[in-house]
Formats: C-alpha cells, structure tokens, sequence
C-alpha cells in the first residue's frame, strides 16, 4: 500500500481498483458509472449511467471488493416500468430496497437487492412532491428518503414508498439555496449534506431543512462542481470534487484535511484483458502512465484524460462500515478503494 | 430598420457563422457592418453551453469515447457560442486539415485539434501550421508518428506542402523528402503504446488515454536539407517561415478562404477579391484575420453576387437550422442524432472522406442528401414548440395587430426566417397554399394551436425552398 497523503491524525491508503470498460454486453465491468452503493452484506451495486447509444449498458452491476463479477439487472432502456434514460444516483432504504433516481424520466424505480423490480414513485413537475430532475437520494434513519430535486433547486423529503413529507431550499446562491443540487447524503444524526453542484459548495441540513454551513470555493478544501458527498461515523465529509478531478476530505468542521488525486492500478479485469491482448500491454509496460503535459492540457480534466491512474470523473463517493472509501469514476468505468489508517 | 442593412447582416453571419437570429441581427445592424466585422474578428469569451452542464448530462461527451459525441459536443458549440467566426474559422480549417477518426479511435484528442484551431485560427499562419505539426492527432492520421531520422515517412511532409499551405505544382519530390526529414522526431508521448490502441478499436482496461506532443531530438535527423532552394539545418519550424513567405501559399489559403467564405465559383471579381487577400496576407505578416476582414470588407462580398453564392454545408445547414429554432440550447437527449444527420447529409464531423477532406459547393446536392437537408431544416422551423420558432410567432404577432393576410404570413415568415429571397413562382406557391387558411388571427393564440401551427408549415415549405439551402 502507498500513503497517499498524511496529515496530523487522518490519512487514507489506496488499497485496489476494481472495474473494466463494458462496451454494452452483459458481464463485467462498467458503463460511465454514475453512483455506487453497498449493501449489508457487504455487495457493491454499481449504477451504469452510459449513454443513448450503448443503451443496453444502462443497468445496476452487482460485484465485490474481491472483483467477482455477481449479476446485474434492470427493466432496459426506457420509460416504461423500471426502466431507466438518464439514472442518476441510488440509495438503499431500511429495507434494503434500491432507490434509482432518473433525471429524464423524473423518478425514482425501486429494486430490492436480488435485482426484482418493485415499483416506482415520482410525477414530474414543481409542485409539493413533485419533482423536476431527481439527482442524489439518500435515507435518514427513519427510512425517510431526501431527494435533489435539481432543476427545482430543492431538496425533498418522501417515506420509503414515495409519499411527500416535506421539502427545503429553493434556487439560488445564498446560503441554503442551491444549484443544480447533485449528491445527497445523510450523517448519523441526520443532518442532511447536498452537493450543490453549481454554487460549488456542499451545504449542510438539520433533519428539517434548517441551514447549518456551508463549505466551498476554490483551493485546497474548497471545490469546482461537487457531485456527491459522504459523511464518516466522525462526522468527517468525504467529497467527489468532480469538476477538480479530486476528492477532498474534510473534518466534521469544515477543515480541510486530504485530497486524493487518484493512483488506479491495473484491475483483476484489467490484468484479464491484458493477458489476452498481449501487444498492448508488451508497450504498456514501457510506457509511463503519468506524463508531463503542455500548458494547454494542463486543466485537471485534460490531465485525466490522458493519465490513466488519476481520477477522470470521480462523480460518487461512499463508505462502508469498514472504513473503506469508494472513488467511483465515471469516465474510467472504475472505482478505486482507499482505507482509513 | 433599413431592410438592406439586416441582409447584409444576415449574409455576413450566414458565411461567418451559422445564421442568426432577427433579435440578433437587429443588434448586429445597431452595432454597424465594419464593427461587427472587428467582433466577429477579434473573438471574445464566447458564452457558449458550459462544459460542466454538457459533461454532467452527456457522460460521453465528458468521456468521448464515442465519435458521435464528439460531432454533438461541437454542435453544442456552434449553435450557444457568442463568437460564431471562431466556431466556423474552426470548422474551415477541420475540412482543409481534414483529420478523421476512422485511424485514430480517439475522439478526445479531435476536439483537442479543434480547440487549437479555436485558439490560432484567426492568427498568423506559421504558429497554426506549427501547431498542426505537433498536433496528436494529425501526426497519428498522416503517419508522422512512423516518420524516423534515417527512416522518413513522406506523408505529413507532402501534405502539409500539397494540401495545407503551397498547393501541386509549387515544389519537387526531393522538396518532400526534405520536408519529411525536417520533421522527423515530432511524435507524441507514449507513441509506441498510443499507436497499438490507434490500430484498433477495443474497449481497453479504462478507456481512452488522450494524446499530447513529444518531441524526441534523437530521433530528429538534424542533418542539412535543401528545401525550396534554401540550405540549412532545418527542423520543422524552419519549413514552415519557409513555406509561410512563398506566394504560392498566399494564393493557396486565400482561395479556400475566399470559397469557404465568399463563393462556391471564382469568377472575375472573385479573382480580384482574392488578389486583395493575398495582399493583406503579406501586408500583415500573414494573418488570416486580416485576409478575412479584407474579404469582409469587400465590394464584393457586401454585393449581390455574392450572396447565395455558396451551397450550404451540411454542417451549416444543421447548425444553422437548430440555431434558428432555438432547440438544443440546453443539454438534450437526442443531440448525438443531430451530429449523425450532417453525416447523412454528407459531412459527419471528425469524418472527412480522405485527406482531402469534404468537395464542396454543388456536390454537397445529391438527390439523397437532398431529401435529408429538407427534411432535417423543414422540421426544426415547423416545431412550434421550439422557442425560435416561438419567437418567429411572438415577432410576427406584432405586425398588423397580430391579424395578417396570406401575403403578410408569407413575407413574414420569409423576412424573419433570413431574409429569404425565393423566386417569385416559389413566392406564389406559398401564397397560394397560405390563402387556404386565409387570414392568420394570431392574437391571445393557444402555444402550439392551430394558428400557430399555421405558420411552422410556412416556415416549414420556406426551408424546403432552393434558396434555404443556399448560404
């Protein structure tokens, strides 16, 4: 393992990568991921965003930390029950049933964990309950789930079966508006984090939609478009800082302890892939992966475009109960892991 | 408004972008023909659909793994953009220095090539052409990155000199060579590696790794060479202030501009118009900027001839239309077709035919293209729904209190969807069809009612009409 940054109490080590390019077929391997989720049994259900021309990509893959590939599911590519055009994020409820927001079809389809489709909830539209572009989703501990409803500029709360509890926040850059809100998450005292996509800040909740802070801007501990946030059992706020390339931690108050850039090794997939196609990876081998670049690429997204181990569209975080994070990269189709020292 | 002064406009935006709209070229007009000239020269930010929005909803578009993407990010940028020469000098430069995906698998580094031409395109040509030399995907296209010191591969050398800057005939074969050698060790990083994933299309462990310039002096052969009569150690930056001075390129650069830009057919004024730009090429220090606002500037290129002088390309055409409809203006699912339709139509971006890239002007008619140009333009302009067309509606519900004839409707529709100077027998089908419905109420109308639909399928025979799918 590589320390990948240390600071006074807190680091993170990379541990591994697991994913491989899906062109579409079924198996292993990712399309564009867009959120990723583990249940208790410790599964991790990745969601494949793709895009209109690989349609039959856009399902839920079902893998483990141990790279073995264990199902996939969804209703296909469409409008119709469960099925999906823009999936957005996902979150399991107390019951261990799968919520998926589509920010197209303006809804949430629900799964339970063996990949059975359940049923649906949502209407599109602005009114209480209605909801317009449904991004990140997560559930409190009262199995209450709260939604990014993007292009309203709030964030609303349902039961676990789609009822209208309440909402808060509406559009705009004060403090407690939002822009295009993205990734929601929830902390152990439920206090509700939104990834304010487009004010570039993640902002804190009480249960009721109170503000509490707000951290933000440029620089170290500051962020460009995050997409999605999660909260560790100290209270320390993990961000997908997805327009930086990076993600940041921070502590329960808004200090900026690490960031991540991302050093993706090659995947058991990976080394399958590469065994069989022996030419590229002979010039693989000699090649170096994290080359200096001109000034004209220099921006972190053309840098991880042409740096394979960095991050390049690290657009989810998560955290499992053992202290692991999960970078989920949409345009490497990958997920590193790293763990809490 | 002087009516004059709105089709000048709409000429000048036709060539130096992809149209515009009546709100647009009313401001245009304000601002006065030579200062929307220096505007359209000098480039500003260019206010277009940001590149976080398109990214988060497209998620090919931010990985561009996939051509089409590549087409409809472009799309995006021609239709948002504040800055239309700079989208359109791009785009003439993508069909001189025509690169294709077919041998790159490598859409990334293609708009990579497009955003240099964003960036120098409008300068002097030697800091393009050098660019180009060291442009990723050109070097992998036209096989500079086989070319070795002791083991020259001519293509980029005779292309450079043949199809980017001198044209046949102004140079030797020993000239080439030389030309080849001079260039020898501009190859990109990781070349060995990124040539076996050029080779094939697969799916690699994490995707695409994206292109930059590596220059390897020991593999540069930094011999003397004799190119154009001139002896000296050459490298590549030296062909190129060599190539750059020689009239032959003056000529060359101002004839595609003056086609791309000016006319399809080079008649005598023509001639005389481009022996201006070759004037103010020199005059400049070989700026493009200068020889465009010189044909800008021109009697005539602000006289009749020259208008309508020039087939649309199917690049134009879509950009053009969607512009004029106002749809696509925020991430939509469905732009990747829209990329796919100026391929049907015969110019798929990032999809030239060869080197040569795109023969313009009549042969962009076929009578299958043409079904596909009408059909595509004709929708966007009848869609009600779009807010251009919306505009269009709300514009002509001015006129007349909103109560208009058959022949208002027409010459509405005709002056705010360009102007649109049909034939007078094209002129009279259309009124004769719009009698039918005699007059349009389209006061307190419902959004997309009958009246309203009325006037898309005005606007809808308008774009099938010859001279829409003219510029």
């Amino acid at each position: 393992m590589v320390a990948t940054k240390v600071t006074a109490q807190f680091a993170l080590d990379y541990v591994k990568t697991v994913g491989i390019t899906n062109n579409g077929a079924s198996g292993r391997g990712f399309a564009n991921p867009y959120d990723i989720a583990i249940s208790r049994d410790g599964r991790i259900f990745v969601l494949n965003r793709c895009d209109p021309s690989r349609a039959e990509a856009v399902r839920i893959s079902v893998c483990n930390l141990e790279e073995e590939h264990l199902a996939e599911f969804s209703n296909g590519y469409g409008s119709g029950d469960g099925q999906f055009i823009w999936p957005v994020a996902m979150a399991f409820d107390g019951d261990e049933r799968l919520h998926i927001t589509d920010e197209y079809n303006h809804r949430v389809c629900v799964y339970d964990s063996s990949g059975e489709y359940l049923f649906m909830w949502g209407a599109h539209g602005a009114g209480d309950g209605e909801i317009d572009g449904p991004a990140g989703i997560a559930f409190d501990s009262q199995n209450n789930a709260y939604v990014a409803d993007q292009n309203n500029g709030r964030v609303q709360k349902f039961t676990s079966e789609g009822d209208f509890i309440g909402s808060f926040g509406e559009p705009g850059s004060d403090t407690g508006r939002l822009n295009l809100p993205w990734g929601v998450t929830v902390d152990s005292d439920d206090n509700v984090y939104v990834a304010d996509w487009r004010n570039d800040r993640i902002q804190k909740f009480t249960p009721d939609g109170v503000f509490v802070a707000a951290f933000g801007g440029s620089g170290d501990g500051q962020f460009y478009r995050p997409s999605q946030v999660a909260i560790d059992g100290d209270g320390r706020i993990y961000v997908a800082d997805w327009g930086n390339e990076r993600v940041q931690v921070l502590d329960s108050d808004g200090k900026f302890l690490t960031k991540l850039r991302g050093q993706a090794t090659v995947s058991a997939w990976a080394e399958e892939f590469l065994a069989s196609n022996p030419d590229e990876k002979t010039e693989r081998d000699r090649s170096n992966l994290t080359p200096a670049l001109p000034p004209h690429l220099s921006t972190p997204y053309h840098v991880s475009s042409q740096t394979e181990p960095y991050f390049w569209g690290p657009v989810a975080v998560t955290l499992d109960g053992h202290g692991r994070l999960y970078v989920l990269e949409s345009n490497r189709h990958r997920f590193q892991v790293y763990l809490k020292r | 408004m002087n009516n004059e002064d709105i089709a000048l406009a709409a000429h000048l935006l036709r060539r130096a972008g992809f149209g515009a709209t009546r709100d647009e070229l009313e401001a245009y007009v304000s601002k006065g023909y030579e200062a929307t000239v220096e505007d359209l020269l000098h480039p500003g930010d260019p206010g277009a659909m940001p590149d976080d929005l398109i990214r988060r909803y497209h998620v090919d578009q931010s990985e561009m793994r996939i051509l089409d993407s590549a087409g409809a990010y472009w799309i995006y940028r021609m239709i948002t953009t504040k800055n239309p020469l700079e989208e359109k000098i791009a785009l003439f430069w993508h069909g001189l220095f025509a690169t294709g995906y077919s041998k790159l698998n490598q859409a990334r580094s293609l708009l990579n090539q497009i955003d240099m031409f964003r960036r120098l395109g409008l300068g002097p040509l030697p800091p393009l052409l050098v660019e180009l030399s060291k442009d990723p995907a050109m070097i992998v296209w036209l096989d500079n990155i086989e070319n070795h010191n002791g083991a020259i591969n001519e293509n980029y050398g005779r292309e450079l000199l043949e199809l980017f800057s001198m044209g046949i005939g102004h140079y030797t074969e020993e000239d080439i060579k030389e030309c080849a050698r001079a260039f020898t060790g501009w190859t990109l990083g990781n070349a060995e590696y990124m040539s076996v994933r050029a080779q094939k299309d697969s799916i690699w462990p994490y995707g695409r790794i994206a292109w930059h310039f590596e220059y390897r002096p020991q593999d540069h052969d930094d011999g003397e060479k004799t190119f154009l009569g001139r002896t000296g150690r050459f490298n590549g930056e030296d062909i190129i202030d060599i190539v750059a001075v020689d009239e032959a390129t003056a000529r060359f650069i101002s004839t595609r501009l003056f086609q791309f830009f000016g006319a399809d057919e080079i008649d005598d004024e023509g001639r005389d118009a481009i022996d201006s730009m070759v004037g103010a090429y020199f005059d400049s220090g070989h700026e493009i900027r200068s020889v465009l606002r010189t044909l800008f500037l021109s009697e005539y290129f602000r006289s009749e001839r020259a208008r309508f002088a020039r087939v649309k390309g199917p690049v134009e055409l879509v950009a053009g239309g969607i512009k004029m409809a106002g749809s696509y203006s925020k991430p939509t699912l469905g732009i990747e077709k829209v990329a796919k339709q100026a391929f049907y139509m015969g110019q798929g971006l990032f999809q030239p035919p060869s080197v040569e890239g795109w023969h313009e002007g009549a042969e962009w008619i076929d009578s299958g293209a043409l079904v596909e140009r009408v059909n595509f333009v004709a929708g966007e302009l009848a869609n009600v729904g779009s807010p251009g067309v919306h505009r269009i509606i709300e514009r002509l519900s001015q006129l007349n209190g909103g109560s208009l004839t058959p022949e208002e409707l027409v010459d509405g529709c005709l002056d705010l969807a360009g102007p649109v100077p049909i034939s007078e027998s094209a002129r009279k089908a259309l009124l004769e069809y719009a009698a039918r419905g005699g007059d349009l109420d389209l006061r307190d109308t419902r959004p997309g009612g009958e009246a309203e639909q009325r006037v898309g399928e005005i606007l809808r025979l308008i774009a099938s009409s010859r001279e829409y799918q003219l510029a």
